[in-house]
């Protein structure tokens, strides 16, 4: 097969015509040589390019989901609301060129980025929402800009205020009295705006359903600095004071005393706020997640500047570099080693560092390689964990019903007669019983009471325990033919055990046409795992499996606007079963000798 | 022959009542009070004796109160004889609450069958014939594509196409809603919602039929009448459609019986995904639900068609085959 017919090609025929046929090309050990009947299966398989092509691939998924997590570790209950359905892409932190060497201020938003250069000019990137595109004339030089979830704010050299983006809960709704103020600091935050003017008032504005943030009068009017994140804000006093605004009492509430009177800087992450003190020291309260409260030692005494995104700190230190802290699952906690910073800022997962020539250095979040889904999880972590517990539960239900179908074929077709009988009758009986609805049934009635991880393994054993009968068909007939063979009738006359006969004598010369049927049911089985989990029968969330994956997506908002999310996970899940199957197709084409007189 | 329907008849009477056995235990281990859920929401309203007093009639009712023999028995000759119970969520017998979606999977099921048979057929007799071209090579691996891609995927890629890009079908439903209109036009909106669901049938069925017609027949075409036939100089038309394709359909017929029950059981997703008011789907909404009688009458209903398709196949296996041996 390997060697071509000798005169297939117009060549030969010539070569033939002019010099005579061509004798022996082969030499006599090439020509007598005998090939013994597995490595004769190897060759064919090998020459088959779907069959290799499957193995191929099959294997790279494996190795991409078995071995790929181990440096993207995913963290199962991780979801973060600000980051939901974002497209994939790597330029959260890719800001306009020109900015570069006359920056004056930079907004990073939660997966996008303004900018402001010297010459007042403003520029936007990473995703935006078609009503951050639309940005308005501003009809002024801009100085300050700030950048919040879904929209942005400016502030122009004559202290006015501009805002665009998302444009509901009253975002668009200025408040009048701003109109006759001079603002200093503008801040865009959680669908809400901050606005503080030079006579210290500071103004709120947005959805104040979600949060309210009640400014104390007593202090309206000597305020310096605000900070803001998803749930309050807090502002730093022209005393040096830090004042948290905020209806309810939290953990942000119990403000270290010894620090009043002497803050020049404060920023807060989702559980904690970080005060800047005039002899340099950083003073961490609230939630200890993620270690934000350790600050790191050598910025003690130094720090000049604080920033925080949702759960990392960065700060400045008086000798111009820079130190970050905190939560570091996208790396924003990584601070690259860096000098003569001027000043910093940092917001959700990105953060930006200018230095004294204008020059901009970012590290963090950059964006999503496959962007992620509604709980704004990661989905390229997903689809490596994902495939991993797909691929895990295929293979363990495949092991159930291989050992299961063995045994019962074997002795079914061995023995014959009544335990044949009552055998394949069980096997008529679970196979009469239509398989999705009846693995829907169990998973529905067993699954209410077990966890989420108990499912998976759930799972593994409703698809074993009821896929085992074609199998024990096909061995029961490959035994059926075995049985009357002499080899065995030599072995029952040695006085072998019977169950030696079955599994040592038998079982092997029929073993090759069980594989093929293995590895074929094994990309049945994920099919069935993950059509369970897409109907929401099967694996449940947080556990990610390529089929829970595409729970929902059949919504026509998610096919159509969210594409990321159905797309990568059908490729992933397609290329593994169609790969699984091209080679078990080549496998039962290499074993089937009829296959080879092509 | 008779002795081997009979025979046949008889596995499958056994068969069910194991099943039926299986289901009903399955049935008894749900969590829950049946009496409770079906007065649920009217204790509130009544005095504790009156509550106790339409419990104990709804238990006397749903015969809870008798042993669990007599329990399965009664259930068992109720659901033979078409009654399946109560429905919970929808507080009406289940077969009243089935007889529209059963028709709608049924008529998405029949139609399907017309154009796989169309296709399948002509194309398995051409890779057959041509085997071992690159014809045949690209069908083969075509196919493998076909049949491992799950249905949803397919469904998913679909209604991307031609429902999302291109507007050419509804996304998901069985009818317009709030549509009035003559019965043509009802007719034509309802054929213009199936049509999605029916191309992803016939779409995921392709591939697997059109290998196993291809492989029966190539085992037929190398039988030793053919090579009869070829020598006896008939033209190559008839010795493939004439005498090879007959005797290509006798397994074909077997598996197209499996088959038109697995797509039964596999229209659950298509059903899923396209919200097509099935089977499949109240299925899903039952089990959601807690509606345990529901699900319970859908997989007796799966099991009674397999059950008959089984014993089609295997009378039409003895009909078109007399070799198969009546032991």
């Amino acid at each position: 097969m390997a060697k071509r017919t000798y005169g297939s090609t117009f060549g030969d025929v010539l070569r033939t015509l002019f010099f005579g046929r061509r004798t022996a090309t082969l030499s006599l050990l090439e020509e007598e040589q005998v090939q013994s009947p597995y490595r004769t299966m190897i060759r064919n398989f090998r020459e088959k390019w779907s069959a290799m092509l499957g193995v191929y691939i099959f294997l790279t998924i494996f190795a991409f989901v078995f071995i790929l997590p181990i440096f993207f570790p995913m963290d199962i209950s991780y979801q973060d609301p600000t980051q939901k359905n974002t497209k994939p892409t790597f330029a959260y932190m890719k800001y306009a060129k020109s900015l570069q060497g006359n920056v004056a201020s930079l907004g990073g938003g939660s997966v996008f980025g303004v900018g402001v250069d010297t010459d007042g000019t403003v520029y936007q990137w990473g995703t935006l929402t078609p009503k951050l595109e639309s940005r308005p004339d501003f009809g002024a030089k801009i100085i300050q800009v700030s950048a919040g979830l879904d929209h942005a704010l400016a502030l122009d050299v004559n202290g006015k205020v501009h805002t665009w983006g998302n444009d509901r809960f009253t975002l668009n709704a200025i408040p009048p009295q701003l109109m006759s103020e001079r603002t200093v600091q503008v801040l865009a935050g959680h669908q809400l705006s901050f606005a503080l003017t030079e006579s210290g008032k500071i103004f709120v504005w947005g959805n104040t359903n979600l949060t309210s943030i009640p400014v104390p009068q007593e202090h309206q009017g000597s305020f310096k600095k605000i900070a803001a994140n998803t749930t309050l804000a807090a502002a730093t006093t022209k005393n040096g004071e830090v004042v948290i605004l905020s209806s309810k009492e939290t953990a942000f509430s119990y403000i270290p005393q010894e620090i009043q009177g002497k803050v020049i800087d404060i920023a807060l992450t989702e559980r904690s706020a970080a005060a800047v003190t005039k002899d340099g020291q950083i003073v961490v309260w609230g939630g200890d997640d993620h270690g934000v409260t350790t600050v790191p030692e050598h910025a003690q005494g130094k720090a000049v500047q604080v920033a925080a995104g949702r759960g990392h700190f960065t700060a400045l230190l008086d000798d111009g570099t820079v130190v970050s802290w905190g939560r570091n699952n996208y790396a924003q906690a990584k601070a690259p080693k860096l000098k003569n910073i001027v000043w910093i800022t940092s917001s959700y997962f990105q953060n930006y560092a200018v230095d004294e020539k204008g020059k901009i250095h970012t590290w963090g979040l950059k964006g999503y390689l496959m962007g992620t889904d509604q709980y704004g999880r990661d989905l390229f972590s997903r689809l490596l964990s994902g495939g991993r517990v797909t691929l895990t539960i295929g293979a363990i239900a495949v092991i159930i019903s291989g050992i299961i179908g063995i045994i019962l074929g074997s002795f079914s077709g061995y023995y014959g007669g009544k335990t044949d009988m009552f055998l394949m009758r069980l096997a008529e009986v679970v196979n009469a019983i239509p398989f999705l609805p009846l693995a829907m049934i169990l998973s529905a009635i067993i699954g209410s009471k077990i966890s989420e991880t108990g499912r998976i393994a759930m799972i593994m054993v409703i698809l074993g325990l009821l896929s085992w009968p074609s199998l024990a068909r096909l061995v029961r007939g490959q035994i059926l033919a075995a049985r009357e063979q002499e080899f065995v009738t030599a072995a029952k006359a040695m006085g072998i055990t019977e169950l030696k006969i079955i599994f040592k004598h038998i079982l092997p010369n029929v073993i090759t046409v069980v594989l093929v049927n293995l590895t074929l049911s094994f990309a049945l089985c994920m099919l069935y795992e993950s059509s369970l989990s897409y109907l929401g029968f099967g694996v449940s969330e947080p556990n990610a499996t390529w089929g829970n994956m595409l729970y929902g997506c059949n919504d026509s908002t998610v096919m159509a606007h969210y594409w990321w999310r159905w797309v990568f996970p059908s490729i992933a899940l397609s290329l593994c079963t169609v790969s699984i199957n091209m080679a078990g197709d080549g496998m039962r084409d290499a074993i089937d000798p009829k296959s080879n007189d092509r | 022959m008779l002795k081997y329907v009979l025979k046949r008849l008889a596995y499958i009477v056994v068969v069910f009542l194991i099943a039926s056995v299986l289901l009903f235990a399955l049935y008894k281990s749900v969590p829950g009070d049946p009496a409770r859920m079906m007065l649920e929401g009217t204790k509130a309203s009544m005095k504790p004796d009156e509550y106790e007093a339409r419990y104990q009639d709804a238990v006397r009712k749903l015969g809870l109160d008798k042993p669990l023999v007599v329990q399965y028995i009664t259930w068992l000759f109720n659901t033979l004889k078409g009654d399946f119970g109560y429905s919970l969520t929808y507080k009406m017998p289940v077969r009243q609450m089935i007889g529209v979606p059963m028709k709608n999977t049924i008529m998405l099921n029949v139609w399907s069958l017309i154009p796989v048979f169309a296709i399948t057929l002509p194309l398995g007799i051409a890779t057959a014939v041509r085997r071992g071209t690159r014809f045949d090579s690209t069908v083969q691996v075509v196919t493998i594509i076909g049949y491992s891609l799950p249905f949803f995927v397919i469904a998913l890629l679909f209604i991307f196409l031609f429902a999302v890009k291109m507007p050419l079908f509804p996304i998901s439903g069985v009818q317009t809603p709030g549509l009035r209109g003559t019965p043509i036009r009802m007719f034509f909106d309802k054929l213009h919602h199936m049509a999605l669901p029916l191309i992803v049938m016939v779409f995921t069925s392709l591939g697997g039929l059109t290998r196993y017609v291809r492989a029966t027949m190539i085992e037929a075409l190398r039988m030793d009448y053919i090579r009869t036939a070829r020598a006896k100089g008939l033209s190559e038309k008839v010795v493939i459609y004439s005498h090879a394709f007959r005797n290509a359909l006798i397994p074909f017929i077997t598996i197209m019986t499996g088959w038109f029950i697995s797509i039964f059981s596999g229209s659950v997703v298509i059903e899923r995904t396209f919200l097509w008011n099935g089977m499949g789907k109240v299925i899903i909404d039952a089990l959601n639900q807690q509606d345990f009688a529901v699900s319970l009458a859908m997989v007796m209903f799966y099991l009674v068609l397999s059950l008959i398709g089984n014993l089609l196949m295997d009378l039409s296996y003895g009909l078109a085959d007399p070799r198969v041996k009546l032991e």
